[in-house]
């Protein structure tokens, strides 16, 4: 899967935690998901979650630190898809 | 620098089965932490609110510092409640949920909590609609003033909205002259009077029908 079809994927995943309807459809990497899309912090974990459900990966807390941008949300899920492919 | 930090849960919100897995909540408290649960007189706390609890005391620590380190990562389970004291009220009666704070109830969680080399210390009260924390670097609080307000319409511009006119409304007690909030770089309040920076750190905080404010006024810095 590509950095393209996970964002369209972590869309979904974003979905049900921001208002921001319009801000989602032309979210890019440098979308912060707190400052932009108004997310509430006490759903970062809820979004942790359900991305580790739609994507088959397990995000430890070191790696979930990273995830406040689009493009750093990518970069964790593509390194666990990685990872989970080598296992 | 002198700094503030506080935050609110929404407890209509929170998702009490998802809160209750393993998977979710160490995601948010430490291995230490999940070991003070299984102190009986901490284990009184339903799990579910010792998590948002816990939540909201990370998250107040994590504005706290933020003011002095501006790039400070918010991580929960590196923000660490060391001890907590249960108030006799466990959970506030909902008609008591809207509250301008003072800190001589009894009706207060306290406690510990560190981050690395720092410590702090946190009030916190739990209602049944909400739980609010604030915390300070000491631990008497009598500088602190803090309150929670409910509101009608929870769209997120209408919560930030009334975050900051429940945070004017109680400065404007103390202070005279046109008072005005604006946000720091990363994303703190600054309070102005007329066109000039006022030393109050303050911290806002809202979450679905609930918003809260926390400042600290120290007796020297009130002026007509």
């Amino acid at each position: 899967m590509d950095r393209k079809a996970i964002l369209t994927e972590l869309k979904k995943v974003l979905a049900p935690y921001t208002e921001n309807k319009e801000m989602l459809d032309g979210i890019s990497e440098d979308t912060d998901l707190i400052r932009d899309l108004k997310i509430n912090s006490a759903n970062l974990v809820d979004i942790i979650i359900d991305a580790e459900s739609r994507y088959n990966i397990e995000i430890d807390f070191d790696s979930a630190d990273k995830m406040y941008k689009v493009g750093s949300c990518i970069d964790v899920i593509t390194e666990k898809m990685n990872q989970s492919k080598s296992a | 620098m002198k700094s503030a930090g506080n935050d609110i849960v929404a407890l209509a919100s929170v998702n009490k089965r998802r809160t209750n897995q393993p998977g979710f909540y160490s995601k948010i408290l430490s291995a230490s932490e999940q070991q003070l649960y299984r102190e009986p007189e901490i284990s009184i706390i339903p799990f579910e609110n010792y998590v948002w609890l816990l939540w909201s005391i990370k998250e107040s620590v994590y504005k706290y510092l933020k003011r002095n380190k501006p790039d400070l990562v918010f991580s929960p389970t590196q923000i660490i409640t060391q001890h907590i004291e249960i108030p006799a009220t466990l959970v506030v009666p909902f008609q008591n949920a809207q509250f301008d704070g003072t800190n001589d109830q009894d009706d207060f969680y306290r406690g510990t909590v560190k981050y690395g080399s720092d410590t702090l210390y946190f009030r916190s009260k739990i209602s049944e609609a909400w739980i609010a924390t604030v915390v300070d670097v000491d631990n008497d609080f009598d500088d602190i003033y803090w309150g929670i307000h409910s509101i009608h319409d929870a769209s997120y511009k209408n919560q930030s909205t009334a975050a900051r006119t429940a945070l004017l409304g109680k400065l404007n007690s103390f202070f005279a002259g046109d008072l005005r909030i604006e946000k720091s770089a990363i994303g703190y309040p600054i309070i102005l009077n007329n066109t000039e920076q006022i030393p109050v750190p303050a911290s806002i905080a809202h979450d679905g029908c609930f918003v809260a404010y926390s400042f600290i006024l120290e007796s020297e810095d009130v002026c007509g």
